[in-house]
This record gives structure tokens, sequence and C-alpha cells, in this order.
């Protein structure tokens, strides 16, 4: 049970930090893209690509540069999280109305305040709607990250694959599953909490 | 309003380099003493790494970190390569294909020499000594079959073939080392064939269902359903020798690891790597258990 419980913490532990770099390149890489949108579309083309690769040849070629690990999980969980968190950026951000932007211009407001106090409250639904789906794919697809040496839900997974042991299974599996649902509903929350108050659906 | 935000940005990264460093914390390459040994993620393969484990923590002072789940040839090969593991068991014959993408020979000793000199040259990397086993196809009848018939060899089915079923799981009847050359070597013509799934093949021939059937020579499922392995006297499959592939330097900076880990050459037969896999595959017990065992029983530690 001990180790069960240690084998989900890293599990978290290792999808997160995935998404959390993914958060770090894929928010401020929103913010430019929706400045410079002649390179949304090639950039974006070159994330969704990525996204294609399968996932256990991806830790292969990741494997090939970082080695065996957790450095070659956190950094292929970071190419899958990329695509969830850029895009949601950028089209929470593109989404923004340019009505409410002339109105921020017309108050005297820089880019900066802008950015900071109009696009990205209205936006932050949406891009933590992209970190949701970036963490419940994360902890997926860190299940399989046993396969280059990297810790987590996968070994017993894995293990009792191969022995054809059903229990041994269940014992990755579920919390595997558990954290998924945890992250996904938590995250759900947050997400509405986040919606400005004077955007939120009034309730007559 | 802008200073908050910039504490929450140092925040967040912060907390995401304590998070990378905490996960990636373990990785870093260990100083001296400490041996990485790895293995493919099959039951055969695992028990062989966990041997190869436990026989250098009982007879050295080296440390040794188990990667054991590692996914295929490819990734322990690279991770070889690479240093990230110091050694793991494979097979002459994967070498030879797999890896070198030489076409099939089936000179046990011709195919060991030749992965011994490439290696060596190419990769730097060396063979140990056999294990003993060779972990390759193979042709299985009931036992009551063979002893009806009097069955020994696989050139024995010759005059019965034309009343039997062959199965087999679909990769052998699609491999060049399959059915194909194995019916031409031998001039066997079976009644007819029949494909399953591998798991399922074993009990289908146990049943009755089919007469003959392939299997791989060291599976534990041969005890569990009492199947007789019928000798390759044309010396058609090719070798699956198994031993540690260590790497070069490793052995230099620990010259007392090479005669500890040949301790186990030739000592590994057919019938106690069946019994291996069949402990661990078919009756659900531990790999390390079983290991210590064998390596007990066997008076190596």
């Amino acid at each position: 049970m001990g180790q069960i419980l240690q084998l989900t913490l890293e599990h978290l532990c290792l999808s997160a930090a995935g998404v959390l770099v993914a958060g770090l390149v894929g928010v401020p890489l929103g913010i430019l893209l929706v400045r410079a949108r002649a390179l949304a579309g090639p950039v974006m083309s070159l994330v969704d690509v990525l996204q294609t690769i399968p996932s256990l040849a991806m830790l292969a070629l990741v494997m090939f540069f970082l080695g065996l690990g957790n450095n070659s999980l956190i950094a292929a969980l970071f190419v899958y999280a990329l695509l969830p968190i850029l895009r949601n950026t950028y089209t929470g951000l593109a989404g923004v109305s340019p009505d409410l932007l002339e109105a921020g211009k017309g108050m005297g407001m820089t880019g900066w305040q802008l950015l900071r106090q109009v696009q990205l409250p209205i936006a932050l639904p949406i891009i933590l709607a992209g970190f949701r789906v970036a963490m419940v794919t994360a902890i997926g697809i860190a299940t399989i990250g046993t396969l280059i040496g990297a810790g987590g839900l996968g070994e017993p997974i894995w293990r009792g694959i191969q022995l054809a042991n059903t229990f041994m299974i269940m014992t990755g599996a579920v919390p595997a599953a558990l954290l998924a649902i945890i992250a996904d509903v938590l995250l759900g929350g947050l997400e509405k909490a986040l919606v400005p108050r004077g955007l939120r659906a009034k309730n007559i | 309003m802008k200073r908050k935000g910039l504490l929450l940005i140092a925040t967040l990264l912060t907390a995401v380099s304590l998070i990378v460093a905490g996960c990636a914390g373990e990785n870093a390459k260990s100083a001296g003493g400490k041996i990485v040994v790895g293995s493919k993620n099959f039951n055969e393969n695992i028990i062989l790494g966990e041997m190869l484990a436990q026989l250098i923590e009982a007879k050295t002072d080296l440390q040794v970190e188990r990667k054991l789940n590692l996914g295929g040839t490819l990734v322990c090969f690279n991770a070889l390569k690479n240093g990230d593991l110091d050694l793991y068991p494979d097979y002459t014959g994967t070498g030879l294909m797999a890896i070198l993408k030489q076409p099939v020979e089936t000179d046990p000793d011709k195919v060991y020499n030749y992965v011994q000199e490439q290696y060596n040259k190419k990769f730097k990397l060396k063979w140990l000594k056999p294990f003993g086993f060779n972990n390759t196809y193979a042709i299985a009848v009931p036992r009551e079959t063979a002893e009806k018939y009097n069955l020994e060899k696989v050139s024995d089915l010759v005059p019965l073939a034309g009343n039997m079923v062959f199965g087999a799981e679909q990769e052998f009847f699609n491999r060049p080392d399959g059915y194909d050359g194995l019916v031409k070597t031998y001039g066997l013509k079976f009644k007819n064939t029949k494909s399953f799934e591998t798991a399922l093949k074993y009990q289908a021939t146990a049943q009755g269902k089919i007469d003959v059937t392939d299997a791989f020579s060291t599976d534990g499922e041969l005890i569990t359903y009492d199947l007789k392995i019928l000798e390759d006297d044309k010396k058609f499959f090719p070798p699956y020798f198994c031993t540690a592939v260590v790497r070069m330097d490793t052995l230099e900076k620990y010259p007392e690891l090479e005669d500890t880990l040949n301790m186990l050459a030739g000592q590994i037969s057919d019938e106690e790597m069946q019994q291996l896999n069949y402990q661990v595959a078919e009756k659900g017990r531990d790999a390390k258990e079983v290991v210590r065992e064998f390596l007990e029983n066997k008076g190596i530690i």
C-alpha cells in the first residue's frame, strides 16, 4: 500500500512537471503568436505534427538524447502537453472581443496593461481548460514511462501485463485513473472559479 | 497589480524548478561502485536481469540498480551504448539480425563469434559466455502424441504430417524463418494449418484442436500443457543463445565483474529456463525469490 502511494505521488509529480514546463513555454508562446499572427499557422502545425508521434516512439526518440529515466519522460510529456496549452492560450486571447480592446485603449491602457487586465482575465478559463486536457493526457502517457526506466504507476501495470496478473495491473491502473479524474475535477473547478465576475452568467 | 503578477510568475517558476528537480533528481549518474542492470520487459529477460543483479550483489561489493522493465531491444541496446546501462541479457540471434541487420545464420558458433567481433569493434560492448539455453523457435507436440508415434526429431513428422494439423500464431506463418521455410527444409506436408493467438495455441494443442505447434524453446507453457519439443535435426531455426552484454569500460573499471558474471556460463539448460519461466509466468511467483532459489540450489551463491 505504501509503495502504491509512493508510486502515485511520483506519477503525479512527473505528470505535473511535464505540464508545468509546457505551460512555461506554451503560454508565453501563445501570447507572442497573438501579436504575430502570421506565425501562428506554421508554429501550430509544427506542434500538431509532434502530437501525432506515437508515445512509445516519442519516448524512444527522446531517450536517444536524454538517456534513460525521468528526464526523458518529462521531456516527452512536455511535447504532448504543449499543444493543448498553446492552442487554448492562442484561441482564448485571439477570441477577446476587439471592442473590449478598443475600450481599453481608449482608457489609455498600455499593451502590457491590456494583456494583464483585459485579455488574460477573459481568456483565463480557456487557457486553464488547455492545462486540464494536458494534465489528464500526461497522467495517461506517464504510465509508459517505465519502459524507458522512469518511475510512476507504469511499473505495476507493465509488470502485471507480463505476469497476466490482473490484480497487479489494477494496483497501477486504478490509482492512475483516479489521479486523472481528480485532476480533471479540480482543474475544472478552478476553471469555473476563475471566470471574471463580470463575465459570469447571471442567475436570475 | 504589476508587482503581484511578477511575484506570481516568480513563485510559479520556483515551484516548477523544485518539482522538476525533485522528479529528475534520481537521474544523476552515480559515482563509482554502482552497476546498472537492465532487461527487456518480458518474463525471461526480467528473470535473467534479476539473476545477474543478485549475482553481482552476492559476489562483489558493487551496488546494483535495476532497470528491468525497459521497452524492448532498441531501448536496452541504446541505453547500453549510451552508458545508461552497464549490462543487460540479450540473445545472439537478436544481436545478429535486429541490431547488426545480418541475414539468418544457423551455426551457433559463427553467430556468437560474429556478434562478438562486431560489438567489440563497433560499440565497445562485450558478450560474455552464454548461459547455456537456446531460446529459439521450436516444434512441439503433446507428450502423448510423441510417445504414441515415438517422435524425437522434426524429421520424424514427415510420414505423419499428412494426417496432422499445424497451428501457430499468425507471425510464424509470415516470417522467413517460420512456416514456409520449415516445411520446405523438412519436406513436410501438413493436412491443414490454423492460426491462433499466441496464448491460445498451447491450449488448442492440449485440447487436440491442433496436432503440432511452434513454441519458444524456453516457454513455461510447455510444462503447463505437457508438450514435447522435437529436435530441430536439420538446424533450420537460427540460434538465440543468451548471455549478458556488458560495456567494455565497465569491465575495465571493475575487473572482478567479468569472472563473477561468467559463473553463469553453461549453467542454465533449456529445461531449467523453462522451469524458471514456468515458476514466474505460470505459477505467479516472485521473480526475485525464484532466482535466489535457483542460484542457491546451483551452489552459485
